[in-house]
């Protein structure tokens, strides 16, 4: 049962999102040779990348059009003009993205425009740049992912021959779970064009020589042709339409659109293979069916300590509703799932979800962790998952933290996080068990001993 | 390993043209030969575009000066993103002593303007935020931190702050240092400086320091603890700290800042401001101080000493250091058996790509490039250079203060002769820069970015850099250890006595993880197929 509860109070403490732009820069680097520059003032560059380095332990080179006092009454076009120039001299890139903030929205910018005419001034048809409004008031960080994602299948796209391949938007998950989805269409050799593709580009290998754009991502060959697919997958239920990327592909392009939840937990994954196989007539294959056996093994295993569980779930909309499906599988029912952005579809998502759960669920959108952290404590929440701010959560409130989403700053590995698939869904479920276990084995002996122990009853030799 | 004219030039070649210009004023090779001191351009705006390793006005403002202020709820006003990411991100550490409800370090506060909040105006929005805060929170003082668009929609902080300082009867301070200011985040940082002397340093009621030597420590931000391992060597001496600024500082003892006898200045860039207004007003001389490494350490409590001039005290500070170097000097030789012969770089924000290098010395690693990000000429040439510095537009945005002497609380605090006399000894009221220490044919680079980062290191093969996090796992993925300097990579702290030895353990951890042994494969290095070439007949 889903209660909806709202935040009456004007502060925001301890936000539980980032702003548009942040979001909007990670599918520019899931895409084969891409740089992205910010026009405005340096520190929003500085700032994400500062934040994108640290969860993915990786170079994040993001140039900024450095705007200053002199920029925000003249405007920013030499800038912004400046700032393409020195890239493409020292970087060399294949495509550019130009995302907008806050103070380059405020005075007005036309960076449409004004991209358009660098273009034609450098008689550079051929290096596509594509624009993206993000300004940090216009939405949060998964708003700004999928607006990018949109501006740039918009911008790319073209009319295209039926090839016959599988679109698959990705959304804002671990280049580890993105590896898997591709081993997965492999193994059923389904072809396929996953936008945007970060497996590769920020999560690179150690190797020789150091080159400064990391090698892997999406083509923009393959972007282009994404219109003549077979049909889109796109991972994004939470999305709206004017920033969905699918919806465009098949408004123009009439490419059948097919909206599933992240493939986590055996339901979504299900879901996942089985529209792989209806779209493309390609069988699950035995080794897949293997290791369905082995997570139906893992969650009969596990089901005593998952019941145990009473979850509290946050951070980005599509991973939000993908684990609150997994835990509900699994009898970790949710008590507060929570998102920081503005988002009507998750809950209407989750009302059928709810209402078969056994527990009251406090359902919040536009969260901060005061939030969160109050529901959680009223609700007796006893495990969080969610990016790394929700060890406030731990700290404060004794509730241990799943680590899983973006950003993951305080532990290392976040790149390397698998939930996907059915292997991937195992993992992660153990990943869940085991910290219900440990909280168990630590407390268990202090729990019983409060229960049962009456004093002592030890005699002493002679007494009566 | 020097590097040539020559090989500059290549280096900037692939630049354009006039960016090759502009980036060579940045960039120069010590030679203490030159007839006149060589000149470093610093302090001018970033070529857009090269990926830069500075921030904003208010990352200086919010970020770095302001936010550590503990019993104080610092509110961003702006959307979300901003406050978002100064949130705990410098380690500037706080420990709670007294009131636990006062220490607010661990919170992020924002006004998380929306769209409508921008076309109808946030002050009401910002308001309302406050009177929330007032309600749950009771800070001893609030501080609101303008964004970019809260300049452009033209929101009235001031007006703000002033009618909640009526309403409930605290300071409430507002800082309009919108991203845009400036060059760098050293524009925030002066902006942080009026502020704080304008409003807040000054209002305490005391007349007289609560004790005999007392300092104020500037411009210590106590990232990793660095400000407990000063304050632990400093108090044992038997110095009295009225305040630190910022790192665990709070503003109910930033407001009795006048009484100080001596104000330290750790991180010159960030807080030289205050320094030099203090003295102005209060006639507190200040003196530049270097925690960062064994002799530094050792230079900075002997100048302390002499510049009160006690024989008690003297005699306490050399009791101090003789068993503080008992201590840890046989430590540190060990570590330096491994870094000896070792090269560095060592680029930091402010003071810390200077402070660094003579830690590294003392390890036997040679630094051979250094720079700052947001420095002036000042901090690279030394104070002298001061009257010769150019003011450009967007320094001159940034009004300076002008302070006079307070009638009442001004003090001499030395003779004019003994002033002249002790300035010729100890750094007082002077920075010589970091230029003047380093080696001939070093490199001094002002804004290093990655590109710069990047070729730098295939010509010069450095041993190790310190510097921040985006560029941590460029140098990384290069194959050389990075030593993040921002925040220590959640080590420290690496000031004192104490510091040089944690940082020197850390190290000597770079060089001798076993990982280095296993980048080329072993089917790499001999061939797997042992044998000769058949010829076209197949005869062998």
């Amino acid at each position: 049962m889903g209660l909806e509860s709202t935040n009456y109070r004007n502060v925001n403490e301890n936000p539980c999102s980032m702003c548009m732009p942040m979001g909007a820069i990670l599918p520019f680097k899931g895409i084969e040779q891409a740089m992205v520059v910010l026009h405005g003032s340096q520190g929003c560059s500085t700032y994400m990348r500062r934040h994108i380095a640290e969860h993915f332990n990786e170079p994040v080179d993001v140039g900024s059009s450095s705007l200053n006092e002199k920029g925000t009454v003249y405007g920013g076009e030499k800038n912004l003009k400046q700032a393409l120039d020195n890239i493409i001299k020292v970087y060399h890139p294949k495509m550019i993205g130009v995302l907008t903030t806050c103070l380059a929205e405020t005075i007005g910018e036309d960076v449409r425009r004004i991209t358009a005419d660098y273009a034609a001034e450098r008689g550079i048809a051929d290096l596509p740049i594509v624009s993206v409004p993000t300004p940090g008031y216009g939405g949060n960080h998964p708003e700004g992912y999928f607006l990018a994602l949109r501006n740039i299948v918009e911008a790319l796209a073209e009319k295209t021959e039926p090839h016959g391949k599988v679109n698959l938007i990705i959304p804002n998950i671990s280049p580890a779970d993105i590896r898997e989805l591709k081993r997965i269409l492999q193994l059923m050799e389904i072809e396929s064009i996953l936008l945007p593709d970060i497996s590769d580009t920020l999560d690179r290998p150690y190797e020789k020589p150091y080159t400064k754009i990391a090698k892997g991502g999406t083509k923009i060959a393959d972007i282009k042709a994404m219109g003549g697919a077979v049909a889109t997958i796109q991972m994004g239920m939470t999305v709206a339409d004017e920033s969905s990327p699918g919806k465009y592909l098949a408004d123009a392009y009439g490419v059948p659109l097919y909206h599933l939840p992240i493939p986590i937990g055996i339901e979504s994954t299900d879901l996942f293979i089985q529209t792989l196989s209806e779209i493309t007539g390609k069988p699950c294959p035995e080794c897949l069916t293997a290791e369905r056996g082995r997570l139906l093994d893992t969650m009969i295993d596990s089901h005593k300590y998952n019941f145990q569980g009473r979850s509290v779930i946050f951070g980005e909309p599509e991973l939000v509703y993908a684990v609150a499906k997994t835990c509900c599988e699994n009898g970790i029912f949710p008590v507060v799932i929570a998102t920081g952005s503005k988002n009507d579809k998750i809950k209407q998502l989750l009302k059928p979800l709810l209402e078969r759960s056994p527990e009251k669920v406090e359902v919040l959108d536009e969260a901060d962790f005061n939030q969160i952290r109050a529901c959680s404590r009223k609700s007796g929440a006893n495990i969080a998952i969610g990016h790394s701010d929700g060890r406030y959560l731990t700290e404060q409130e004794g509730i241990p933290l799943v680590r899983l989403g973006f950003p993951i700053h305080d532990r290392v590995g976040g790149q390397r996080l698998l939930s996907v698939g059915y292997t991937g869904t195992a993992m992660f479920l153990d990943r869940l068990t085991n910290t219900l276990l440990e909280n168990k084995y630590q407390t268990y002996r202090n729990v019983m001993k409060k229960k049962y122990f009456r004093g002592s009853h030890k005699r002493i030799a002679g007494e009566r | 390993m020097a590097i040539t004219e020559k090989q500059l030039e290549e280096l900037l070649a692939q630049y354009p043209s006039k960016v090759q210009k502009t980036r060579r004023k940045h960039i120069l090779i010590k030679d203490s030969t030159t007839e006149t001191p060589q000149v470093i351009e610093a302090n001018t705006r970033t070529v857009p575009g090269v990926i830069t390793n500075r921030g904003c006005a208010y990352a200086g403002c919010k970020g770095v000066v302001v936010g550590p202020l503990k019993d104080m709820v610092h509110i961003t006003h702006g959307p979300v993103g901003c406050a978002y990411y100064t949130w705990g991100t410098r380690r500037n550490k706080a420990k709670t002593d007294g009131d636990p409800t006062k220490n607010f370090i661990n919170y992020c506060f924002t006004t998380d303007m929306q769209e409508s909040d921008i076309v109808f105006g946030g002050e009401k929005k910002l308001a309302k935020v406050i009177d929330d805060v007032m309600e749950i929170f009771q800070p001893n003082a609030i501080s609101i931190s303008a964004t970019c668009p809260v300049g452009l929609i033209g929101d009235d902080i001031g007006a703000v702050a002033k009618r909640a300082e009526e309403k409930y009867g605290i300071q409430v301070l507002s800082f309009n240092c919108e991203g845009y200011k400036g060059v760098s985040q050293s524009a925030g940082h002066h902006i942080a400086n009026n502020g704080l002397m304008e409003h807040v340093i000054g209002k305490g009621e005391l007349e007289e320091a609560p004790a005999k030597y007392a300092i104020n420590v500037l411009g210590e931000y106590n990232i990793g603890g660095d400000g407990w391992e000063v304050e632990r060597i400093l108090e044992e001496i038997g110095y009295h700290i009225v305040t630190v600024m910022t790192g665990d500082g709070t503003y109910e003892e930033l407001k009795n800042a006048h009484v100080a006898d001596l104000n330290l200045v750790q991180c010159h860039r960030s807080i030289n401001y205050i320094a030099e207004m203090l003295e102005i007003k209060y006639g507190t001389p200040w003196m530049k101080v270097n925690f960062i490494g064994v002799n530094s350490t050792v230079e900075t409590l002997r100048n302390m000493a002499a510049y009160f001039g006690d024989e008690a005290l003297i005699e306490k500070t050399e009791e101090v250091i003789a068993r503080e170097l008992a201590r840890v000097e046989a430590k540190m030789d060990q570590y330096k058996k491994i870094c000896e012969g070792k090269t560095a770089f060592c680029f930091v924000g402010g003071s810390r790509g200077h402070h660094y290098q003579g830690l590294f010395r003392e390890l036997g690693i040679e630094t051979v490039l250094a720079g700052y990000e947001f420095a002036h000429r000042d901090d690279y040439e030394g104070r002298q250079v001061i009257p010769d510095i150019k003011l450009d537009a967007d320094t001159k945005n940034i009004p300076d203060l002008h302070v006079e002497k307070d009638p009442e609380r001004f003090r001499l605090k030395l003779t004019p002769e003994l002033y002249e006399e002790l300035k010729k000894k100890i750094p007082l009221s002077h920075y010589a820069g970091m230029n003047v220490e380093m080696k001939d044919g070093s490199i001094v680079v002002d804004d290093l970015n990655h590109y710069e980062t990047e070729e730098f290191i295939k010509i010069l093969k450095p041993d190790i850099i310190s510097s921040g996090i985006k560029d941590k796992y460029v140098i990384q993925k290069m194959g050389i250890p990075s030593k993040q300097l921002h925040s220590y990579d959640y080590s420290g702290p690496y000031a004192g006595f104490n510091g040089a030895l944690k940082f020197a353990e850390d190290i000597t951890m770079s060089f001798s993880t076993p990982t280095w042994n296993f980048i080329t494969p072993p089917w790499k290095d001999e061939p797997l197929l042992v044998g000769t070439v058949a010829d076209a007949e197949g005869v062998a």
